[in-house]
């Protein structure tokens, strides 16, 4: 373990119970056990991956089920960015096998993966800046009137596909729909992205540190809305460094340390103190 | 930076003055207002130089003739820009293609009606192989259609031998190319405006539009969304090929003639046109009606400079001044206006000034710039 990893950890546990105003009262729930005979939406079942000489996964397996927040964590170097790459369908696994809605599955492509409703929500990639609100919802799923090949935007069909899938989520929206990327904050991008992704449709949601660069109200909000997505029959991975977040919405909670799952929990079997013993300890 | 954005309308409504102070405010900052000025001054200039033979329809005549065939060819350079492209190529595919419509007509007999639009796509070929090099290998753009530009020209000096080529070219074709048919005003002015509309309607009320600006903007992000990036960064290329292939084929028709160095030079004009208009040289951002303007103050310079009796060499040193000068207000003042007060309670909201403000912060166009999701996060903070 790094020494400025271990100082993270360290301030983390020792803030004061009052402080932590960026866990969302309204994502805290009880956790409720998996029904019997519940198929996962995605499994991974043994994954390894290497690049060269270099290991990145080693046997890694986990589950991730509708209606259930996924919590990913672990240090710098453990394999998450790789893990989400192979579950998004950047690059294969090298062994181990995906199965999607219980179906052994191989995706030759992200868009294949994302056709089958596998939405992956990267920190910096959620919008495009210049864009306004409305074009970056439906952007590469623009609705269109006319007839072929002579088509062009129906812009009032877009407005309304944005209001209701920014009102799905829940995400108030006192600015206007012309509003452009570039005013709007990486908290509301975030959540920007999640109502994009569970309006058309997807069934899994990967979440890439949607919280690491954003002040405590923002990062309050945008877990208020992975929760109501998660409410909302979504699965999702949450992929995140920070304990606290992660403790606060989620349902499972999977440590990974140089490639492998170093320990998986649900939630109301750990405390923020424990989990920042374990990762300081198999880092 | 950000402070009294929304604070303001708490008040009464506001004053007639501060309605029309704000609609200027935001006129200045959309991006085909400084190409505007420029034509507005021009003429004005150009009119006092020579107020007997500026204002007068042979001059707007003249002025549409160069402005009609340089632009056509900068819109496709347009389009480019804003998908996040350079093409140094199109004035040796300009050439080419000219030399593939006369060698059709005059050795082979084709008519034109089948000529023409041949080399128009053959431009078009020319456009895709530019893509595909940009897309497989990675390349910058500008590395690519340098090379590429030094082929075609050195395949071209060697099919004519450096000499110029003439052909016969039916009267008829003759006239809808180019041929003086409106009011006097050439039809190339036609396909020009024709063109510019298209461009337009394409890039801002299209898919293909939307994903254009996208892949400018964060390719990356796009590419996550599911725009194939590639493939329109390929379209993009041939469009802007093609394009130069119909500013060729209308200087065939108005010259019956092609010679080596046709087209030389037009590739960093295009660009220039393109600046003036208000398209951001980083891509994602800029208007196709600019580029309309752009191009026609391109025309007046150089009409306007003959009329006036200058040397030949100022053209070139007034179109950089110009060039320049359209740079500094499309970003520096921009971004000062974009980052003034918005008056009696306007909110900010203006797409060109957005763009100023995140030329500032975009240094480099690949990939993602951490600073710009920092800037966009610091406005937000000090807002609420």
């Amino acid at each position: 373990m790094t020494s400025a990893a271990e100082s993270v950890a360290a301030r983390q546990a020792r803030l004061p119970a009052g402080s932590r105003s960026d866990e969302s009262s309204a994502s805290r729930r009880p956790v409720e056990p998996i029904p019997p005979g519940a198929v996962p939406v995605m499994e991974a079942v043994g994954i390894s991956k290497g690049f060269g000489a270099t290991t990145a996964l080693v046997d890694v397996s986990l589950k991730a089920y509708s209606g259930r927040i996924l919590a990913l964590l672990g240090d710098n170097g453990a394999g998450k960015s790789t893990l989400i790459k192979i579950l998004s369908g950047v690059f294969p696994p090298d062994q181990g096998e995906l199965r999607f809605n219980g179906q052994p599955v191989r995706f030759a492509s992200p868009g294949e993966a994302r056709t089958k409703g596998i939405a992956t929500v990267f920190q910096d990639l959620a919008v495009c800046e210049l864009l306004s609100v409305t074009r970056n919802v439906v952007l590469g799923r623009e609705p269109q009137k006319g007839v072929s090949p002579l088509k062009w935007l129906d812009l009032r069909r877009a407005d309304e596909m944005a209001r209701s899938a920014l009102h799905r989520l829940g995400v108030r929206w006192e600015r206007g729909l012309d509003e452009r990327g570039i005013n709007i904050s990486g908290g509301e991008r975030q959540s920007l992205a999640i109502a994009r992704a569970m309006f058309f449709g997807s069934s899994l949601l990967i979440l890439d540190e949607p919280t690491s660069a954003l002040a405590v109200r923002q990062a309050g909000r945008v877990l208020d809305h992975i929760a109501q997505a998660r409410d909302q029959g979504q699965a999702v991975i949450l992929i995140t460094h920070n304990f606290r977040h992660a403790l606060s919405v989620a349902d499972d909670l999977t440590v990974l340390a140089q490639g492998r799952v170093a320990a998986h929990f649900r939630r109301d079997e750990v405390e923020l103190d424990d989990l920042t013993d374990l990762v300081a300890r198999v880092a | 930076m950000a402070q009294g954005l929304d604070d303001a309308s708490a008040g009464s409504g506001p004053s007639r003055g501060a309605i029309w102070g704000e609609a200027f405010r935001r006129f200045m900052l959309r991006p085909e207002s400084t190409a505007l000025a420029a034509v507005l001054i021009l003429f004005v200039v150009f009119t006092a130089l020579s107020p007997q033979l500026f204002p007068t329809k042979l001059t707007y005549i003249s002025i549409m003739a160069v402005a009609a065939e340089l632009g056509i060819a900068s819109i496709g350079v347009t389009l480019l820009m804003i998908g996040g492209h350079f093409d140094l190529s199109i004035g040796a595919v300009l050439g080419l293609t000219s030399y593939v419509a006369v060698v059709l007509m005059r050795d082979f007999g084709i008519s034109p009606i089948i000529a023409a639009p041949t080399a128009v796509v053959v431009g078009a070929a020319l456009g895709f192989i530019n893509g595909i090099l940009v897309v497989r290998f990675r390349i910058h753009s500008f590395v690519v259609t340098l090379g590429t530009m030094l082929i075609w020209r050195g395949v071209l000096i060697a099919l004519t031998g450096g000499f110029p080529m003439t052909v016969d070219i039916p009267p008829l074709f003759k006239d809808v190319m180019a041929g003086p048919l409106i009011f006097g005003f050439r039809m190339s002015m036609v396909w020009f405006l024709g063109i510019g509309l298209v461009g337009t309607f394409l890039l801002t009320r299209t898919r293909f539009g939307n994903w254009v600006q996208a892949a400018g903007q964060n390719p990356q992000a796009a590419r996550n969304l599911g725009v194939p990036v590639d493939r329109v960064t390929v379209i993009l290329f041939m469009i802007a090929s093609a394009l130069a292939a119909v500013t060729g084929v209308i200087q065939v028709a108005r010259f019956s003639s092609v010679d080596a160095l046709r087209g030389e030079g037009m590739e960093l004009q295009a660009v220039a046109v393109t600046v003036i208009g208000g398209t951001l040289l980083s891509g994602g951002y800029g208007s196709v009606i600019g580029t309309v303007l752009g191009a026609i103050t391109f025309g007046m310079i150089q009409v306007g400079l003959v009329l006036a009796g200058a040397p030949g060499h100022f053209f070139k040193t007034l179109t950089g001044a110009i060039v320049v000068g359209a740079v500094i207000l499309n970003t520096d003042v921009a971004r000062r206006l974009a980052r003034s007060r918005p008056l009696a309670g306007f909110r900010r909201n203006s797409a060109a000034a957005d763009a100023a403000i995140l030329g500032e912060a975009m240094p480099g166009r690949d990939g993602v710039d951490p600073t710009t999701a920092e800037s966009g996060e610091a406005y937000r903070e000090d807002k609420q």
